[in-house]
């Protein structure tokens, strides 16, 4: 497992680049989860999470 | 960061190693984080088990960067700085002039600068790249 580190300010576009970068590396087989703070949770809804087969968790104030 | 929301990440990272073991884990951390602070709070959980760390990887809003440098400098480089590449995002919305300017600015205070955008996929490739060449 690799710990990759997306930061940035709101808005900045940290929630769209992981989208993207998961559903390539879903594409190639490759597995994903990620750890979002509280604002950004809703960037991830089931129906992504469902298609990409990856785990979500929150962490509050991070 | 605050040592309860330190505490929180690397028992997130352990768990996630124990019982998913992702190929990648991403942590999207809260705008207030600066990238110095995520090296050492997610290197604290291989004290416990073993993972990689890296790459951090950091943001910079273009059409908003203007604002940001002059209001919040302190966070935006303390974002810049120790990150192993900067992306500056939404860069179709500025002209190449611009957004070369930026990249001069922050190139300033780290090496791998580039730009990104959602339309036609400008710099995720490179991010693809770099995700693999470490893995």
């Amino acid at each position: 497992m690799r710990v990759v580190s997306v930061s940035g300010v709101l808005g900045s576009g940290k929630t769209t680049l992981i989208r993207k970068v998961i559903t390539l590396l879903s594409e190639r087989g490759g597995r994903a989860g990620v750890i979002v703070n509280e604002d950004g949770e809703e960037g991830y809804p089931q129906d992504f999470i469902e298609t990409h087969g990856i785990h979500v968790a929150q962490i509050r104030g991070g | 960061m605050g040592c309860s929301l330190a505490t929180s990440l690397v028992s997130e990272i352990k768990k996630f190693r124990r019982d998913i073991d992702p190929d990648f884990l991403f942590v999207e951390p809260s705008e207030m984080v600066l990238t110095h602070e995520m090296r050492d709070v997610t290197s604290m959980g291989l004290r416990d088990v073993k993972y990689a760390v890296g790459p951090f990887i950091t943001l910079v809003d273009g059409p908003a960067f203007e604002v940001s440098w002059e209001e919040r400098r302190p966070l935006i480089l303390g974002q810049v700085e120790g990150a192993d590449i900067v992306a500056v995002t939404r860069s179709d919305l500025l002209d190449t002039g611009r957004v070369q300017e930026i990249i001069e600015v922050l190139r300033e205070y780290t090496g791998n600068v580039f730009q990104m955008s959602v339309t036609g996929n400008a710099g995720l490739w490179k991010v693809m790249d770099i995700l693999y060449l470490n893995s």
